[in-house]
């Protein structure tokens, strides 16, 4: 095993391959406050990627109801349990991750921990659906807000890790990272269908198909990411939650990097389950009404100060402009600023690809309207 | 019964398809017949003699198989001159045949080294610049060949499909078009991965030159066929002689089994080490 920096822990860790960035690292922001589980998304990369034989039961991308929701069942509870001691402390001033990671705990024989689910564990894909933690006394669905009913949605695709542990698990070398973009991806001509990267994923983001007899995962789109454009996935979302782009190590942050500014500069986006030790490059701003007990053992210790700066939004003009440009275009934004009251979006040469009041006009109209004389319910 | 069983014993298991107990030689001896047959129940293997190979745990890389699993493998070998057939049998409770998540399929393996010579290739898989040939049998390519249908519902009889884009209404008509969208959603057969499927025979022929290497062959030469026995499998392996194997040069052959159900595959397998291969 190789040692390699993992900035998401705050040290150095062990990890089956020497440290090798790509050129660029495709990254993405999820934003929870504003998923409605619509699951658009999901048939969106369904309708793309996984119509075909012995794919029917994979969702690369798969949105589940938290506290219980979990696709395959209990993928984070089995991992979460497998691992022990997932400690944070602090250097410095920083937090630094004092348990081991998925690499460092593997047992004799292995190459990483891990688990492997059956085939039932994918039959409840929305299992949990809208099931709140907590119980709701009569009565208590007119009080706002809720001590502990609460729940939320975690939307999932591949993390197109920077330390994959699919491609760490693979005794034939037939998963690659590429070194144009950091997508991961498993080589269909070279598979022999061991399923090591379906054990080895903590997240369970490869599958086996049964009818190729190879393991098969999200690929980010690449075609579309080659032409400068957004995954289906992200180019779909109803809820405008996504935004996606690529993202730089924290000592090279870029203000003016989509990315970047909500992960390095402002800590607002966090990795899921840093601790599995992957450095995984989809990065969440945490729901802000789910009690942060929860939420920080998933997104890690940056948790508590994360939901206090969306919770301060509406009194950061840049914050709250850059919110405004998630799913505004299907071109993925290299670079953006705010002018004024208005956030743009734009491509790496700087040429603007879109543009977005962050503040709209609001027109307030008498009830009755004289003109036609007519009342009128004021609906927004 | 997956553990440790007594060579008596399987001696004697063994007997209930032969017609007497035989004794097992140290090496594989290679009887020459008139007809090679594919079939592991012909009565040409009554009088051949049988090696009883001693298999071991892979546990030299990762990921390693820790828990033993089949102990030996009995061996017959025939030839007509141009083919050499091998069968094996060996003791598996359970049929894994089915492929899925966290199934793993029953199958076995012969080896042998490309060239013969005195100097051999390390039996794992062969050595840089010392390749091995090896012809791998599996059980779920059998079920396949013997007509088995491709597709999910003879995996999982209750699945439920609404839709296929390749089986959509406008493509009724067009064979070609129907191809082609399938093919899109299967990209390791649009690759042409002879590991994906659909196959004619339940045989795969590979080259390797150490672990990790394994590549197909550069042509599908083996042939097989495998039955389910009373307490596991038998199976034929044929392939082409190999070069410069006579009676006056020996060769070397090594073995590999995989138990499904106890999670084998790939790597995590039983294996022998070299054995004898003797023309008679
Ligand atoms: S999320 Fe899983 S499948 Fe995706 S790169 Fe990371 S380890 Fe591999
Ligand atoms: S499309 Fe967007 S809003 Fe709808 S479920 Fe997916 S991530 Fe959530």
């Amino acid at each position: 095993m190789a040692r390699v920096n993992n900035w998401q822990l705050g040290r150095e860790m062990s990890y089956w391959y020497p440290e090798s960035r790509p050129q660029k690292q495709f990254a993405a922001v999820f934003d929870t406050n504003k998923c409605i589980a619509c699951q658009t998304c999901t048939l969106a990369c369904k309708t793309t990627w996984t119509s075909g034989k012995g794919q029917e039961y994979m969702l690369w991308n798969n949105v589940e109801t938290k506290p219980y929701g979990s696709y395959p069942l209990a993928w984070d509870l089995n991992l979460l349990s497998l691992l022990d001691g997932q400690n944070w402390g602090e250097e410095g001033g920083k937090p630094v991750y004092k348990g081991s990671t998925i690499f460092e705990s593997a047992p004799a024989g292995e190459r990483v921990l891990g688990w492997r689910p059956e085939d039932e564990d994918y039959a409840y894909p929305n299992v949990g659906e809208d099931d709140c933690a907590g119980g709701v006394e009569h009565g208590a669905s007119i009080e706002i807000p809720h001590a502990m009913a609460w729940f939320y949605y975690l939307a999932r695709i591949c993390n197109h890790c920077t330390y994959p542990g699919c491609l760490a698990s693979c005794p034939r070398g037939s998963i690659y990272k590429r070194p144009e973009d950091g997508i991961v991806l498993v080589d269909q001509n070279r598979c022999r269908g061991y399923q090591e990267c379906v054990r080895g994923c903590p997240y369970k983001k490869v599958f086996f198909n049964p009818m190729t007899s190879t393991s098969e995962k999200c690929i980010a789109c690449y075609p579309k990411i080659e032409q400068g454009l957004s995954p289906q996935c992200f180019a779909n979302c109803i809820g405008k939650i996504r935004v996606a782009g690529f993202i730089n190590t924290p000592d090279k942050a870029e203000a003016d990097n989509p990315i970047d500014y909500l992960v390095h500069i402002k800590k607002v986006a966090l990795p899921l389950f840093p601790q599995f030790g992957l450095e995984p490059n989809v990065y969440y701003i945490p729901p802000i009404h789910v009690p942060t007990a929860f939420t920080r053992q998933m997104f890690g210790p940056g948790t508590d100060k994360a939901v206090e700066i969306y919770r301060n939004a509406p009194n950061d003009q840049d914050l709250t402009s850059l919110l405004g440009l998630f799913g505004s275009t299907e071109a993925i934004m290299r670079k953006w600023k705010r002018v004024g009251d208005k956030a743009i979006g734009m491509d790496e040469n700087g040429k603007e690809l879109v543009n977005v009041p962050f503040e709209e006009p609001v027109h307030i109209r008498p009830a009755y309207d004289k003109l036609y004389q007519i009342t009128r319910t004021n609906c927004p | 019964m997956r553990f440790v069983t007594s060579l008596t014993i399987l001696a004697l298991l063994f007997a209930t398809s032969c017609t007497k107990i035989q004794v097992p030689t140290p090496e594989v001896n290679v009887a020459q017949v008139k007809e090679i047959t594919l079939d592991p129940n012909a009565a040409v293997w009554d009088a051949v003699s049988l090696h009883a190979s001693k298999m071991i745990l892979q546990d030299l890389v990762e990921p390693r198989l820790l828990e033993p699993s089949t102990s030996e493998v009995m061996v017959k070998a025939i030839t007509n001159g141009s083919e050499i057939a091998f069968r094996l049998e060996w003791l598996d409770a359970s049929q894994s045949d089915m492929p899925g998540p966290r199934h793993f399929i029953d199958g076995c393996a012969v080896q042998l080294p490309s060239k013969v010579d005195s100097n051999v290739p390390a039996p794992q898989m062969g050595e840089v610049g010392k390749t091995v040939e090896i012809s791998y049998w599996r059980a779920d390519w059998q079920a396949i060949v013997e007509g088995r249908a491709d597709n999910i519902n003879a995996i999982y009889p209750n699945a439920s499909i609404d839709h296929y884009p390749a089986e959509a209404k406008p493509l009724e008509n067009n064979t070609q078009a129907q191809a082609e969208t399938a093919a899109r959603y299967s990209p390791a057969r649009a690759l042409g991965n002879r590991r994906s499927g659909p196959r004619d025979q339940p045989v795969e022929d590979l080259i390797a030159e150490g672990p990790s290497t394994l590549s197909p062959a550069p042509s599908a030469v083996s042939k097989g066929k495998g039955v389910k026995t009373a307490k596991g499998w038998a199976v034929v392996i044929s392939r082409p002689m190999p070069a410069g194997f006579s009676a006056a040069t020996p060769s070397q052959i090594a073995f590999a089994v995989w138990e499904g159900s106890h999670i084998e595959v790939g790597a995590r397998k039983m294996r022998t080490g070299w054995v004898p291969l003797i023309l008679k």
